[in-house]
């Protein structure tokens, strides 16, 4: 009897795997894939995740599977772009930050301005994230916003698009 | 009549003696699992959030120091520095007491939970003394000469504290899940049976 109860609980446990694993591979092809950066797929992936409950929701992805395994396949890709983030190099960060900010289709320095001060990628972080890891994170985006601060501050208002920082993504 | 007062008052004294030795000492068994999960999280919190290379490599990594310096001012590279210093004095902290936590364990509960050779204790204390005293020097070094001021006992501590995490996962293996090849094994035996 035991037996067949360890059996059931190892068999469920299997199918919701299976089931996660579809469903993350399906919002990586179909979602994640147009987001090139792991800055991108982060706040992406943040912004599906209610801040009252800590649950992620993603409509098409829980019609598809289940809304458990949309809600853990998010949360998956979502430590998953956090860590490709952390090992990126602080010149990586500063080039995704530049390309970041130019799709948000705000002036430069209005953008770098709210992020130094509200700090939005604090909350971007997934749960249960040590607090070293996420210091260290957070220190990069420091500096990669000064970095690009200093860059938009040495060209003047006027001065044409040729002086401006380019993105490397260009 | 006598006989039922005598026993009344071994009864009452039994009763004042058990009273008394709870209270002098913590209700918690010998052994507690509280120190068995305290060495599965120093093992953990090693493993997966201070030692993995990767983590290790950004932390110290000096591509980073020389794109600051060549990408921007000096109050940036300032910032960037403190920062740097700052967390790596942390990590330098928490790998310390990470290890003082696994140390603990093996020197305080461990023979209630785990069979080791007397040759593994001695490793395992060598091992973590240097570890210990590494992470001191460390500390100090990066403390005066700055987070790339001692990039060689970054790597000593890196490899000693894996030695000490391997040894660990070896004697704390018996606390992980059943592993699921056991519940097929079961399940085949059990079809070949029916």
């Amino acid at each position: 009897m035991a037996t067949l109860r360890a059996e059931e609980v190892f068999l469920n446990r299997l199918s919701k795997h299976a089931d996660v694993q579809a469903a993350s591979q399906d919002l990586r092809f179909r979602t994640l894939s147009q987001l090139p950066h792991p800055l991108d797929r982060l706040i992406y992936l943040a912004s599906t995740r209610d801040y009252n409950t800590g649950l992620y929701h993603h409509d098409g992805l829980a019609l598809r599977f289940s809304g458990e395994a949309a809600c853990e396949a998010l949360a998956d890709c979502h430590r998953e772009a956090f860590r490709q983030l952390l090992t990126s190099s602080l010149e990586q960060i500063v080039n995704q930050l530049q390309a970041y900010m130019e799709t948000s289709r705000i002036a430069p320095l209005e953008f770098i301005t709210a992020w130094r001060d509200l700090k939005p990628y604090q909350v971007a972080v997934p749960a249960e994230t040590d607090s070293l890891s996420a210091e260290f994170l957070f220190s990069n985006l420091r500096i990669a916003l000064a970095i690009l601060e200093s860059r938009f501050r040495a060209v003047p208002p006027g001065a044409p698009d040729a002086l401006r920082p380019q993105s490397p993504d260009r | 009549m006598t006989a039922l007062i005598l026993y009344s008052f071994i009864a009452a004294g039994l009763l004042i003696a058990i009273f008394l030795a709870l209270r002098a000492r913590p209700v918690r068994p010998e052994g507690s699992a509280d120190a068995l999960l305290g060495a599965r999280y120093a093992l953990r919190t090693l493993q997966l959030n201070l030692l993995p290379p990767e983590l290790v490599g950004r932390f110290f990594a000096r591509e980073d120091l020389e794109y600051v310096a060549s990408a921007t001012t000096q109050e940036v590279q300032q910032q960037f520095l403190q920062d740097r210093k700052r967390l790596v004095l942390a990590w330098i902290e928490q790998v310390r007491l990470q290890v003082i936590s696994l140390q603990e364990f093996y020197f305080g509960q461990s023979r209630h939970f785990v069979q080791l050779s007397l040759r593994t204790e001695l490793a395992l204390a060598w091992e973590c003394a240097a570890l210990r005293m590494v992470c001191r020097a460390l500390y100090l070094l990066v403390f005066l000469r700055g987070p790339y001021g001692a990039p060689d006992v970054v790597g000593k501590i890196v490899s000693t504290a894996g030695r000490v995490c391997s040894i660990s996962e070896q004697s704390l293996a018996f606390l992980a899940p059943a592993q699921d090849r056991g519940v097929v094994r079961n399940s085949a035996r059990g079809d070949a049976a029916g």
